[in-house]
């Protein structure tokens, strides 16, 4: 007689796994969608319509960094490694200075080609870097010189996804297990 | 290793030393007793820098002149706490401790001027977490070569660790 209800429930229970299957935030209603006036790797003026069309993570750092962002983007690239060939290519990686005064062009590219054909260095004039950290509430501050002028830079760690449109997707974590980070990442190249 | 060599040396010169028994006797028992004397100095050094146990020394190495990471294990199988306060070695001009961290969403760093290892204690230095930053590099490098560096401690004798150069994007 309830025969009936049984695919429904199941229907809805589906539903709701499929939702609890993203391990990342939701913040396609929180963030706006991809806007920024930067200098890629080239030397070229780029814009966010440049990089439509791929899903899309942004992640700010510094190349003068040793420890956490080659470890985040280290982590980024074994997680794309484990992502079909196909919708791998539709995944890109960019990596956005918030150190611009040391972080020319040609060291944003040596540094991104370690990691992989899908890395991407952007850096620019600090106010338009500014204006994208401002954008996703990013935020870094500088740390004292030392005698030779090192300095180091705290920064923002979140890594901001968004999809082939350049709207706001997910915030991700460094810290996320390996799998939940994979299966996001798969999720969102499919979504498109 | 000083001490077993030194002791090693003394009994060859009494195996020679066979023309008056007597004599050399006597002698090789008060060698004996200094060499044991000077084996027992020695050793209790000896057996420090054995109770160290540094593994998994890696140098993440970065493009161009760019700091390059260090990260290692240290076991204190001793009975003693020992403490490591800094590293150094030829193929850069600096090296610094240091302590990642997150707060409130920042990813930020500390210098860091010594760190405890309690005896059975293990210290870990991990991405994200306790790592030697490496200047000002002296000589080329690349993926694949071994550098010396080495770790200095308060009190006890620098223990010199090769160290693996590795991509930082194999992980």
């Amino acid at each position: 007689m309830y025969k009936w209800l049984a695919p429904a429930v199941i229907a809805l229970g589906l539903m709701g796994c499929e939702d609890a299957n993203w391990h990342s935030t939701d913040i396609s209603e929180a963030m706006p969608p991809l806007d920024f006036h930067l200098i890629d790797e080239n030397g070229n003026a780029v814009d966010a319509e440049d990089y439509q069309g791929k899903t899309t993570l942004l992640f700010f750092g510094f190349t003068h960094c040793p420890d956490v962002c080659p470890t985040s983007l280290a982590k980024l690239a074994a997680a794309t490694r484990q992502i079909d060939e196909d919708l791998r290519d539709e995944i890109q990686v960019l990596f956005i200075s918030v150190d611009p005064s040391r972080d020319t062009p040609e060291i944003m590219k040596q540094y991104t080609d370690v990691f992989g054909p899908q890395f991407i260095g952007l850096t620019g004039e600090k106010a338009n870097i500014d204006a994208v950290t401002n954008r996703y509430r990013a935020t870094y501050e500088y740390g004292d010189k030392d005698a030779q002028g090192n300095y180091d830079v705290s920064h923002t760690s979140a890594i901001f996804a968004f999809d082939h449109d350049g709207n706001a997707r997910r915030l991700m974590r460094e810290s996320d297990p390996m799998d939940s980070m994979v299966a996001d990442l798969t999720r969102l190249a499919r979504e498109g | 290793m000083s001490g077993p060599n030194f002791s090693t040396s003394s009994r060859n010169s009494d195996q020679r030393n066979t023309i008056d028994h007597s004599i050399s006797h006597r002698t090789a028992i008060q060698r004996g007793i200094m060499a044991g004397i000077l084996a027992l100095l020695f050793s209790s050094t000896a057996v420090h820098a054995q109770d160290l146990e540094i593994t998994d020394a890696q140098l993440r190495l970065l493009p161009g002149d760019l700091p390059a990471a260090g990260y290692f294990t240290l076991h204190n199988a001793g009975d003693e706490t020992v403490t490591l306060t800094g590293a150094e070695s030829s193929a850069f001009a600096m090296a610094h401790m240091h302590l990642s961290s997150e707060k409130d969403g920042m990813s930020q760093m500390d210098s860091v001027d010594q760190l405890e290892v309690g005896a059975d204690e293990t210290l870990e230095f991990a991405p994200g977490g306790y790592h030697l930053m490496f200047m000002n590099r002296q000589q080329p490098l690349e993926v694949g070569d071994e550098i010396e560096v080495t770790l200095k401690f308060d009190g006890q004798a620098p223990q010199p660790v090769t160290f693996e150069v590795v991509s930082p994007a194999s992980m």
